[in-house]
């Protein structure tokens, strides 16, 4: 029994390794575009340092997110508790208030567009099924 | 005084170029397992909506840029050849309370 949970909590620790790395990764990235445009060097140190930062701060957010949705009854996390995740710099308040405006916005247009290609798909294949029809009479 | 210069960007306004740029990196899926990893009620385990998964992608880069973009600031400020970890130590508490 004691082997078995040793076992697990050694898979989760080296998951845990490997979304760090992978952090470690994007912020590393993330972190190289701006030295480029600021014309700044980040030193190794500074880079890994902003990754755990990072993986830390996500772990706050999980928590609030969880708690602003258990809060407002529900069980699935949306946008409006991302937004009181946002609340405390007015400016980045804004900020993801537009984003979200924006992502609504580009996936109703996407979801209207799937739309109208299923429909769109239903009336050639009703045709195509006519003129077979019309041909096997022949 | 350091911190008045580190937060002046943020209270400008988000008009950093760098947030217009491809979303590379902070894919849904490493926001998703990120956040799943931490999630401690069984109940919410499940669930969380595509939106605020692309929106918390947002919230991410952009708190990497902020810190990246503040830590180079302060380097500037002190004539530094490159951003180590003094400078973002400096820029670190005004970062945390902004978030």
């Amino acid at each position: 029994m004691e082997e078995e949970a040793e076992a697990e909590e050694q898979q989760r620790f080296s998951y845990q390794q490997r979304l760090k790395a992978a952090v470690h990764y994007t912020v590393g990235c993330l972190c190289e575009e701006v030295a480029l445009d600021k014309e700044m060097q980040f030193s190794k140190q500074t880079i890994a340092a902003i990754s755990e930062l990072t993986f830390r701060q996500c772990e706050n957010f999980a928590k609030d997110l969880e708690m602003f949705a258990r809060h407002a009854r529900r069980t699935t996390i949306n946008t409006e508790d991302v937004k009181l995740l946002a609340r405390r710099s007015n400016s980045l308040l804004k900020y993801i208030t537009d984003k979200s405006e924006e992502i609504a916005q580009i996936n109703v247009e996407r979801k209207a567009r799937k739309k109208k290609k299923s429909e769109d798909g239903n009336h050639n294949s009703r045709e195509l099924a006519e003129a077979g029809v019309v041909e096997s009479e022949k | 005084m350091e911190g008045v210069g580190a937060g002046a960007g943020f209270r400008k306004g988000f008009t950093h170029p760098l947030l217009c740029l491809s979303p590379i990196g902070l894919l849904w899926e490493l926001v998703s397992r990120l956040l799943h990893a931490h999630f401690k009620d069984d109940k919410t385990k499940g669930a969380v909506s595509g939106d605020s998964l692309q929106l918390m992608a947002e919230l991410l880069k952009i708190f990497v840029v902020e810190a990246a973009v503040r830590a180079v600031r302060q380097a500037q400020a002190e004539d530094a050849i490159l951003v180590d970890v003094d400078q973002l130590e400096k820029v670190l508490p005004q970062l945390l309370l902004d978030f």
